[in-house]
């Protein structure tokens, strides 16, 4: 009999940090398996009556997509470096800033480890 | 037959529409980047191209990871913009030339690429942004019809270089003998330099910015020989869809004069950059 495998990861696939290119996470098989939960419910963010129930209710909001404990804490403390880690891609969880505003740079910066004038001066060369 | 006129290659920055909606146009921080695409409106303006493909990827805004086409072209007859969570943007809806869309997906099935039909979808800033760009947001009608064609360079595996410096020319293929006297213009959109995730995020690499935006006018059979990672390396995680100028490039003959170039850092956290390509 063939067995059948839900598309989502079945939360048990460890965190990756095993990247080909140093510090680069990109969204390969093992990735996007791991983070297909955190990332479907991010893209139920484009819809403004789920950005609504976000608002409202967010520990239920996640639940309805099934994230286990250590994805929805890494979601309620926006702790975006994690979210990453465990399999979430910036384009779906930058969504969450269009209900809970921060900057994209202050999402670089965080994932970095840096404060966010350092983040701009090191990295994008600006003056601050 | 149609008429490939020109080639355009530009960034799709979010935060260049951002800007835009916000009026910062003329702010001391984007005037420079905004300015740099003057030449190339009063090229469009003077040329008049009927047809835009422009080639370009979606943020998962309109399609999720349930089901991920290489390649889609669009054959609709309207393109709306999506909905990124800010709510859709107040751009009036793109018109699309779906009689041109059909004839492209059979050259492209006929010459062994098959991407999938998408006859309804909205697009997001990776269409928006350079058709704002080099056509400036009209107040009610676009004076332009679109060709989406859609490349997954999100996730792995994406397509390789040099399919999509060859994906350019069939697409050429497929203008030259579309029974028309329409005039195309080819867009190859993304870029330049940047990350936005993980402990390299804010990348940058200006050097090889401008290095590409020599090297894609006269060496592209080079640019297309390279491989994923390299561009990945080069030009950052997200920098990698650079790639999606070689199918532009790909459309053009291999003598091009560069008309216009434009190189602005950092757009938000990107290496922002535009080219404009005429065959000699």
């Amino acid at each position: 009999m063939t067995q059948t495998r839900e598309p989502a990861g079945s939360g048990h696939e460890p965190a990756r940090d095993d990247d080909t290119i140093p510090d680069t996470p990109l969204l390969d098989r093992k990735r996007q398996l791991r983070g297909y939960r955190i990332n479907k419910m991010a893209m139920g963010l484009g819809d403004p009556a789920n950005r609504e129930a976000f608002k409202a209710d967010e520990a239920a909001y996640l639940d309805r997509f099934g994230l286990n404990a250590e994805e929805k804490d890494a979601v309620m403390r926006r702790d975006w470096r994690e979210m990453i880690r465990l399999g979430g891609n910036l384009f779906f969880i930058l969504k969450i800033s269009a209900v809970d505003p921060i900057r994209i740079t202050e999402i670089g910066a965080h994932q970095v480890g840096m404060d966010h004038e350092t983040f701009l001066r090191e990295r994008l060369g600006k003056k601050v | 037959m149609a008429t490939l006129i020109g080639g355009l290659g530009t960034s799709h920055v979010p935060s260049i529409a951002a800007a835009m909606d916000k009026g910062l146009r003329d702010t001391p921080e984007w005037q420079p980047f905004f300015d740099g695409y003057l030449p190339a409106q009063e090229w469009i303006r003077y040329h008049r191209p009927d047809v835009a493909v422009v080639i370009f990827n979606d943020h998962y805004n309109a399609m999720f990871l349930d089901r991920v086409p290489t390649f889609g072209v669009g054959c609709a007859d309207e393109y709306h913009p999506v909905d990124e969570g800010w709510g859709p943007r107040q751009v009036p809806p793109f018109r699309g030339a779906a009689d041109f869309s059909w004839h492209l997906i059979d050259t492209l099935v006929e010459n062994h690429f098959d991407p999938e039909i998408i006859q309804e979808i909205k697009v997001d800033h990776g269409l928006q942004v350079p058709m704002e760009l080099f056509w400036g947001r009209p107040e009610n009608e676009w004076p332009v019809t679109v060709v989406p064609i859609f490349v997954n360079v999100l996730q792995y595996p994406i397509p390789l270089p040099s399919r999509l410096y060859n994906l350019g020319k069939v697409l050429r293929r497929a203008i030259e003998s579309y029974d028309s006297d329409q005039r195309f213009v080819v867009i190859g959109t993304g870029g330049l330099s940047h990350q936005l995730q993980g402990a390299r995020a804010g990348f940058l690499n200006p050097d090889a910015d401008q290095q590409f935006l020599r090297d894609i006018a006269d060496r592209p059979d080079e640019l297309a020989g390279w491989s994923r990672e390299k561009y990945v390396q080069t030009f950052g995680s997200e920098g990698g869809e650079l790639i999606m100028w070689l199918v532009m490039r790909g459309a053009l003959n291999q003598q091009v004069t560069v008309r216009h170039r434009h190189y602005f850092a950092p757009a938000s956290m990107t290496g922002a950059g535009m080219i404009l390509l005429e065959e000699d």
